[in-house]
């Protein structure tokens, strides 16, 4: 069974690998390889978030009755990185390479941050207060 | 872990940061300056009055400014929560360091002990004001991570030495009418090195060491520091200042040994990373990763060798300024460079974040912010890491054969001048697009 620190970090670590592996590509200008990994990680980063937004955080605010405070935040800063994906989307087609390194910096450190919180302090506050948390992670196991 | 209080609404106003970075590299410009002034006897020993008011224009002015500037954006991201009353705090705080550590430089070359009063007033209240502030966050146990520990180990040394420096300086005061005699202040050299061992190796390195097992990492895609390290080293560092106090003679050695292992270890770390693009922050981290490696090969390169050679030239000298050698090595070529590397990543990122949430509300407005790499370009990023290699290498040369003093300073002069010229850049940037979103969500 695996706890949901456990899956949630690992996921963050597969997407930084895409992420990585784009990013090394459009520097070299291979923009089919750069393609590639960029859909496979903007794929796993926005099933990341909805099972942030739609099942972690509702059962965290349920649980613990804080709907303004931490989950708030991380919300709007996973619009923030949705904005800068679609920015890097439009880079990546136009064959931008320094538009799209400008860019991925960025997201680079907005995510590092980000995910920095959540691995830090939210995840494990998840863990401590969520009684079903193995459950819903061999859920997502298996979507 | 107690989840009370948790806010994670992280960002501090930005011109608090902006503040502090955009004070700290005119220290610098100025020491340049007063070393052109001062000519090449400042260089003689690490007693003179132009050394003394060198180590602090660096330590206080630039070193100090920017690690308080950048707690105050790291610590909401590293524990959860900032510091309460941001702006007041870091706004008084921020004058009144400015003006003690200007008032301290005065007090070294001015005989009057006016400026000595104003200096112990300002710094005394400034660190007082700063230090309760973030012992308030850093009680609290909200972070898993290793590095509070390292944070907290951090702000315990700095208030050592603020307390050592303000008994060192009250030396010059006359004390008797509080009952201390100036005989049970009149401190030997062995306070002083106190003082600076622990504002190096405590205040700097403990900070630098547990912001790196953060920040490697995330930022370059890096594995973690093995487990082992992230655990002990800051405890290490810490149970061997307090050695030093007792036993400097073996506490000493190893200090270096602990810190040859967090260079080791940096290397190790970077050299596995996964992010392969060119950062010039990695390569100031290897700079000041090698630079610890060789305050090591100096340090443990046993002196009658040096003076088995017959030829009095550079060996001997080597032996003779092995001490101010090191510091300079450590200081300049260790935490310098680890603060701007960290500052060319900071000063972009914080513009960003900060642009990026004003424009939550009005998603049209994203097209005016600009990425990361136009506040400034890749190449401006080297082009101050060689300037910052080139005026280390001659920082080593003018300890040597002093007369060189003339190009270190014009060297340093022009490394910080670029520096605040790269900051003001990207704090103009700034103000100059939040315009242009206020503008947009008017009309
Ligand atoms: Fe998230
Ligand atoms: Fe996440």
């Amino acid at each position: 069974m695996t706890s949901i620190p456990q899956y949630m970090t690992s996921k963050h670590r597969e997407c930084d690998d895409y992420f990585t592996e784009a990013e090394s590509a459009v520097a070299k200008e291979n923009w089919s390889e750069a393609t590639g990994k960029w859909q496979q990680f903007s794929d796993e980063l926005a099933l990341h978030l909805t099972q942030e937004e739609e099942t972690l955080f509702p059962q965290f605010e349920q649980a613990t009755g804080m709907t303004a405070g931490p989950t708030q935040v991380m919300r709007m800063e996973h619009q923030q990185m949705r904005a800068l994906v679609q920015d890097l989307d439009n880079a990546l087609n136009n064959k931008a390479k320094d538009e799209y390194l400008g860019l991925s910096e960025t997201l680079m450190v907005m995510m590092q941050q980000h995910n920095m919180k959540e691995e830090m302090m939210l995840y494990p506050m998840m863990e401590q207060h969520l009684v079903n948390g193995e459950q819903l992670i061999s859920s997502f196991e298996q979507s | 872990m107690n989840i009370s209080g948790l806010s994670f609404n992280a960002l501090p106003p930005i011109d608090l940061p902006f503040r502090y970075f955009l004070t700290a590299p005119l220290f610098v410009i100025f020491c340049g300056i007063y070393l052109l002034s001062y000519g090449d006897s400042l260089w003689l020993s690490r007693w003179t009055t132009g050394m003394l008011t060198l180590t602090h224009a660096f330590t206080l002015g630039f070193i100090s400014m920017v690690m308080m500037g950048a707690l105050l954006q790291l610590l909401p991201v590293i524990g959860g929560v900032g510091i309460k009353k941001p702006r007041f705090i870091a706004t008084t705080c921020h004058m009144l360091h400015c003006v003690g550590t200007c008032s301290l430089l005065l007090a070294f070359n001015a005989p009057t002990l006016w400026w000595l009063y104003l200096a112990i007033f300002c710094l005394t209240l400034s660190f007082l004001i700063y230090i309760v502030a973030l012992i308030q966050v850093l009680i609290k146990k909200l972070s898993q991570g290793d590095s509070v520990i390292g944070f907290r180990l951090a702000v315990f040394s700095l208030m050592v030495v603020v307390l050592l420096g303000l008994g060192l300086l009250s030396r010059n005061l006359d004390l008797t009418p509080f009952g201390l005699s100036k005989l049970t202040l009149l401190a030997d050299k062995h306070f002083t090195n106190i003082h600076a061992v622990w504002g190096i190796a405590g205040w700097g390195s403990l900070l630098i060491i547990a912001v790196s097992f953060q920040v490697i990492p995330m930022f370059h895609v890096a594995p973690s520091f093995p487990t082992r390290i992230k655990k002990t080293m800051t405890w290490f560092v810490m149970l061997f200042l307090i050695s030093y106090i007792f036993f400097p003679v073996w506490a000493m050695p190893l200090l270096f040994v602990v810190h040859a292992i967090f260079a080791f270890s940096l290397l190790s770390v970077l050299a596995r990373r996964k992010r392969r693009i060119i950062d010039t922050t990695i390569r100031y981290w290897q700079f000041a990763a090698i630079a610890l490696l060789l305050s090591n090969a100096i340090y443990f390169f046993p002196e009658s060798w040096l003076m088995l050679t017959n030829d009095a030239s550079i060996f001997h000298n080597l032996a003779h300024k092995k001490e101010l050698i090191l510091a300079a090595i450590i200081i300049f070529g260790y935490l310098v460079s680890v603060i701007q590397g960290m500052l060319l990543k900071i000063l972009p990122f914080l513009s960003y974040t900060h642009l990026q949430q004003r424009c939550l509300m009005d998603f049209s407005a994203m097209q005016y912010i600009p990425n990361m790499h136009e506040f400034f370009t890749k190449r401006q990023a080297s082009i101050l890491f060689y300037l910052h290699c080139t005026s280390s290498v001659l920082l080593l040369a003018v300890i040597l054969e002093n007369q060189f003093y003339y190009f270190f300073a014009v060297l340093l002069i022009i490394e910080f001048l670029y520096l605040f010229f790269l900051s003001l850049k990207t704090v103009l940037l700034y103000f100059q697009v939040s315009n242009k979103i206020s503008l947009s969500s008017k009309g």
